[in-house]
C-alpha cells in the first residue's frame, strides 16, 4: 500500500501529467487570474478526464497543470491516503507524470484533497488542490448563474446571511457543518469546498497556496498564502467548530477531526481520526 | 522569409513551460517576492525571464500587444513561430501586453475586465533592467503576511496611473521581469509610500 517517495517510471504514451500543453496553458492562465482575484470563480475550458465527474476531475486538471517533475504529490480523500479515490489519483499521476508520491504531509509539495485539510500544519511553498463539486456558494439560494454572478459583482451577499439566520431561527444555531461559506480578503464569498467547518480556520492566513477546481462546473478559484479568510457569522452567533467528547480510538487524539464508526447492530460507536497519516504518526510516536 | 531569424526556445518545452508558469504563479501568489528562472532561453531584446513567460503562457488564444521597443522582426518571428500568438495593434484586444519601463506612464486602453468577469483583463509583462534598484514601497494584501518592502524601479507616475485606474475586482495584473528574475504585482496588492 505504501508507495513512499520512490519515483515511479513515467508512461511515455501520455504527455507529461496527461493533459496536452494547450489545455495546460489555458488552465494556467486561468490560475494566474484566480490568484490575482482571491475567491473569484474563473471559468475555464474543463476537459474530459478518464474518470467520471464527482471523482475529482476538477482537482486533477489543476494538479496536471501545475505539476512539475520535482514535485512530490500527496492525495487524500476525506483525510485518508488509502481510499480508492486517493490511491487511484495518486497512481494516475505516478504513471502519467512519473512524480514521486508520499503520504507524509510535510514531504508533499502538492496535496490534492477531497474534503479535508490535513491536521499537520501546512508550510510555505506547499500547494493544496481542492476537489470541488459545486463552486458557487450562493447556488442553493439562487439557481441562476446570471444572478449569482451579478451578486458577486455587486458585492451583494445579504441573501447568504439570511440563509444563516434562517438556520438560527429554525435550529437555534447555524446548522451548516461543511462547505461553510467564507469571505476572502473582505470581498468575495467563497465555497471552501465540502471540508468540515472544523477545517475553515486553517484557511485563514495559511502559508500554503490554495487552489480549487470544479470539473463539472468548469470553474476554478484560489486563495493565495497569507490571505484573510473569515467564516461568515453573526456577532451574537459567532462561528464555532465541531467538538467531540471522545478521543480517537486508535491514537487517542482529542484535537483532530473524528469520523464516527458504527461497530455492530446495537449501534455501538467508535471514533477515529479522519486524517490517516496524522493518526499513524501519533501511534508511531506513542510507541517510541 | 523569416527562417534566418528563428532561434531555439525552451530546451524541454513541457517541463520548462511548467517551470515558467510555476514561477509566474508564485510571483502573483506572493507579490513582491523575487522568483528565479535559471533555465530560461535568450532572445535579442527580450530578457530570459520575459521570454520564458511568453513561451510558457502565450498561444493562439492570446492576442499580444507589443510596445514599439519590442516590435522587431526577430521578436515577431520567434513569438509567431514558438507561441503562435496573434499580434494586435489595438490595446483593448490584447490578452497579454509586452511593455518596457517607458510604456508604464500610460496604461490607457488595456482591458481591465468587467465586474462580472474581472478575469478577462489584460496581463502586462513588463521588462525592466533590474528589480531591486528602485525606491522602497510597502506592499500589503493577499499573499503578504504583514507588509513587504519592494524596490521595483518604476517611475512614480506608474503608481499614480495604477491607483487612478484601480477599481477592484477589475484591474491589470503585472509581471515585472529582469534578467532571470521576476516579481508579480496582482491587482489585489495595496501599495503605500514608505514613511521613513
Amino acid at each position: 500500500m505504501n508507495d513512499l517517495t520512490q519515483a515511479p517510471v513515467r508512461d511515455p504514451a501520455y504527455n507529461f501529467a496527461y493533459l496536452d500543453e494547450q489545455t495546460k496553458r489555458m488552465i494556467r492562465r486561468a490560475l494566474l487570474k484566480a490568484v490575482a482575484i482571491p475567491g473569484y470563480q474563473v471559468p475555464f475550458g474543463g476537459r474530459e478526464m478518464p474518470l467520471p465527474y464527482g471523482w475529482g476531475t476538477g482537482g486533477m486538471q489543476l494538479t496536471a497543470a501545475i505539476l512539475g517533475a520535482d514535485d512530490v504529490l500527496k492525495v487524500i480523500d476525506q483525510g485518508a491516503d488509502d481510499t480508492t479515490n486517493a490511491v487511484s489519483i495518486r497512481r494516475f499521476f505516478a504513471r502519467t507524470a512519473g512524480v514521486a508520491t508520499t503520504e507524509a504531509t510535510p514531504e508533499a509539495t502538492v496535496i490534492q484533497t477531497r474534503h479535508r485539510i490535513p491536521e499537520t500544519p501546512l508550510q510555505a511553498g506547499q500547494v493544496m488542490v481542492y476537489q470541488v463539486p459545486i463552486p458557487e456558494p450562493l447556488r442553493f439560494i439562487e439557481p441562476s448563474e446570471t444572478e449569482t454572478r451579478t451578486m458577486h459583482a455587486l458585492n451583494d451577499y445579504g441573501v447568504m446571511h439570511v440563509k444563516l439566520y434562517e438556520d438560527i431561527a429554525t435550529f437555534g444555531h447555524i446548522a451548516t457543518s461543511y462547505a461553510y461559506p467564507v469571505m476572502v480578503d473582505e470581498r468575495y464569498v467563497m465555497d471552501p469546498s465540502p471540508i468540515p467547518k472544523f477545517d475553515n480556520p486553517k484557511l485563514d492566513m495559511s502559508p500554503a497556496l490554495m487552489l480549487f477546481g470544479a470539473g463539472r462546473e468548469k470553474r476554478l478559484y484560489a486563495v493565495p498564502p497569507y490571505t484573510q479568510v473569515t467564516s461568515l457569522d453573526f456577532e451574537d452567533h459567532p462561528f464555532e467548530v465541531q467538538q467531540w467528547e471522545h478521543n480517537c480510538a486508535i491514537c487517542g487524539s482529542h484535537e483532530s477531526f473524528l469520523d464516527e464508526l458504527i461497530l455492530d447492530d446495537a449501534g455501538t460507536q467508535s471514533f477515529v481520526c479522519s486524517d490517516t497519516w496524522y493518526c499513524a504518526q501519533r501511534v508511531k510516536e506513542n510507541n517510541q | 522569409m523569416s527562417a534566418h531569424l528563428l532561434q531555439p526556445a525552451f530546451v524541454d518545452p513541457v517541463l520548462d513551460a511548467q517551470r515558467g508558469f510555476r514561477a509566474a504563479l508564485k510571483a502573483l501568489a506572493e507579490p513582491g517576492l523575487i522568483q528565479h528562472l535559471p533555465s530560461a532561453p535568450r532572445l535579442d531584446g527580450l530578457a530570459p525571464a520575459t521570454y520564458a513567460l511568453c513561451l510558457a503562457l502565450l498561444d493562439v488564444d492570446t492576442p499580444l500587444w507589443l510596445a514599439p521597443s519590442f516590435d522587431t522582426p526577430l521578436i515577431r518571428a520567434n513569438l509567431a513561430f514558438h507561441c503562435g500568438c496573434p499580434l494586435t495593434d489595438k490595446r483593448e484586444d490584447a490578452v497579454f501586453a509586452l511593455l518596457g519601463e517607458q510604456d508604464l506612464l500610460d496604461l490607457g486602453g488595456f482591458d481591465h475586465g468587467n465586474d462580472r468577469y474581472p478575469d478577462q483583463s489584460c496581463t502586462l509583462l513588463v521588462q525592466l533592467t533590474d528589480l531591486e534598484a528602485g525606491r522602497g514601497l510597502l506592499w500589503r494584501g493577499p499573499g503578504i503576511q504583514a507588509q513587504r518592502r519592494v524596490h521595483v524601479p518604476v517611475p512614480q507616475a506608474f503608481w499614480h496611473e495604477r491607483q487612478r485606474r484601480e477599481a477592484f475586482p477589475r484591474g491589470l495584473d503585472v509581471l515585472f521581469a529582469a534578467g532571470h528574475h521576476l516579481i508579480g504585482l496582482p491587482r489585489s496588492s495595496r501599495i503605500a509610500e514608505e514613511h521613513a
